[in-house]
């Protein structure tokens, strides 16, 4: 039985892993339809992706959108953890409550939601209205990692600070903020990719000139099925690869460096 | 929460710290919700005509019904599929269990559309499946633009949220408990029905409110891969803004999805208490 469940595990692995795998081949692919295995080998379609204004122009309003609401999100976000983390008051846990509520609506209801709102505000398909609506939908993850972040916190680094006479501006900025900054950078990271992943809500309030790449790449699976769409997807798996495998070889080299040589 | 008492201040001081982010959220993300709410009783005309009609005609609720009943299959199948793989992860050596974790932590990670792609190629016509199966001499067979496409799409792109509960707790059961039910005489299948899953039982719950809530309101993969005649609910939503610009029903929709939504969360708040679901 406990042979079997582990056998099973590793089949799941491979269930898990293949289509992750498989854009790669098909990126490299000269067929023009989907087809594996491939029939030829070129990189005529990376060339075809950087190029092409209607694929490069997508990708940097995504990149553009997401790297404003992680600085939007991280911003709003930060001083409403300590406030949770580190303070006591009534209707704390409606607050917390509050916060998550971004991750239980569905992503559709927010869609035709913002579609309405944003059209009334004069903000639909413009840049502005995309980074608003997906600020909204980051605050719950960026909340959750900086919470966990600032809870393991050790209080005692700002009080030795301001009992050595640092003003607590001083200790915010030189104590507390370095500490801190992996909660940070996690959250920013956090807030990024949900932005630059976020496909429901720009299909309907983007626009053509405000176009997102998942918009780009949805409507391109539906409609053409590009083979371009194999080049995005292998290096969004290469972004992904180095964005999983770098921390956890960090965390392997800087425990190699702790422990004590024999 | 830290030893050391917060420092003293006023009551108005966490609230001034809280403030620009509940109101940002107060104008960005409840007016919209809210303009859900009031189009839904109000376009074209004021009135629960929507309700009504959602209530009365078949179409809606069979809609419903699929939708609910795929959420309840891709649940299962999560867990069918999430339990060995999160037990194996537990099981082996810290390498393979980080190598594990890569691969599952990758898929978290990779874009929907990406996972929906892939599986366009895996189960296409002229893709690696329906070639196996030519070559074992039988018909090429039709997967895409099924129910049976979407669903396995669907379980491989929630996956992840299912292995990564499951793996929590299953990490945390002291080793020395199976290993005293089996000194004392149990089979190993009896150590793992009587001593594991119970002990899992948190993370199996949990893994199942995610995945199910999530599927609920799945848009992309049943448009792109499922069976046009089988939508799910956020795809006929979807539809009728975009094509009959009917913002009233598909708002109504909306309502009875989010709906169902909350009510899967409330109950599994009251009974354990939201804050545990996504840590």
């Amino acid at each position: 039985m406990r042979l079997a469940l582990i056998l099973l595990g590793a089949v799941v692995l491979a269930f898990v892993a293949t289509p992750l795998l498989i854009v790669v081949p098909m990126s490299f692919s000269t067929a023009v339809s989907l087809e594996f295995p491939p029939p030829g080998w070129w990189t005529g379609y990376y060339a075809a992706y950087f190029g092409d204004a209607r694929w490069t122009k997508p990708t940097l309003n995504s990149l553009g959108i997401a790297a404003a609401v992680a600085v939007l999100t991280v911003a709003l976000v930060t001083p409403a953890t300590f406030a949770v983390v580190r303070h006591r008051f009534v209707g704390k846990g409606l607050v917390n409550l509050a916060l998550m509520l971004p991750l239980a609506v569905p992503h559709i209801v927010m869609a035709i939601g913002y579609y309405a709102f944003l059209a009334d505000i004069q903000l639909l398909q413009t840049f502005p209205g995309i980074i608003l609506a997906h600020t909204a939908l980051s605050v719950p993850m960026a909340f959750l990692v900086l919470s966990a972040n600032l809870k393991g916190f050790d209080r005692g680094l700002e009080r030795a600070a301001l009992s050595l006479g640092a003003s607590p501006a001083r200790t915010f900025l030189h104590v507390t903020l370095p500490v801190l900054w992996p909660g940070f950078a996690a959250a920013a990271l956090f807030a990024f990719v949900q932005s630059f992943d976020e496909t429901v809500v720009a299909l309907f309030i983007s626009g053509r000139d405000t176009e997102t790449l998942p918009r780009k790449m949805f409507d391109s699976i539906r409609t053409t099925a590009d083979p371009v769409i194999a080049v995005v997807s292998t290096l969004l798996f290469f972004a992904v690869a180095v964005l999983v495998i770098v921390p956890v070889l960090w965390r392997a080299a800087s425990r190699r460096r702790l422990e004590p040589r024999p | 929460m830290s030893a050391v008492p917060a420092p003293a201040r006023g009551s108005l001081g966490p609230w001034l710290l809280l403030a620009p982010l509940m109101v940002f959220l107060a104008v960005f993300f409840v007016v919209p919700l809210a303009q859900v709410a009031v189009m839904s009783v109000s376009d074209p005309e004021w009135g629960l005509g929507h309700y009504a009609e959602i209530a009365t005609d078949g179409f809606h609720l069979r809609v419903l019904a699929d939708t609910f009943f795929t959420a309840l299959v891709v649940s299962f199948c999560c867990l069918l599929l999430g339990f060995p793989l999160a037990y194996a992860m537990a099981a082996a050596s810290p390498g393979w269990a980080a190598v594990m974790m890569v691969v599952v932590t990758m898929s978290f990670w990779t874009s929907f559309l990406v996972r929906t792609y892939a599986w366009m190629v895996l189960l296409g016509t002229r893709g690696p499946i329906a070639r196996v199966v030519e070559w074992l001499g039988f018909a090429t067979p039709e997967l895409l633009f099924t129910r049976f496409s979407s669903t396995v799409a669907m379980t491989h792109i929630l996956l992840p949220y299912m292995v990564l509960s499951l793996y929590g707790v299953l990490k945390r059961i002291e080793p020395s408990l199976p290993r005293s039910a089996a000194s004392l005489g149990a089979t190993p299948s009896s150590v793992i029905r009587h001593v594991v899953l119970p002990l899992a039982a948190p993370g199996i719950v949990n893994g199942l409110t995610l995945v199910f809530v999530l599927c609920l309101g799945f848009y992309v993969t049943p448009i792109l891969l499922g069976s046009p005649r089988e939508q799910m609910v956020a795809g006929v939503i979807g539809q009728q803004v975009e094509e009959f610009l009917a913002f009233g029903e598909a708002s109504a929709m909306a309502v009875v999805l989010l709906a169902s939504t909350l009510v899967v969360l409330g109950l599994y708040h009251r009974r354990f208490g939201l804050d545990r679901l996504w840590g």
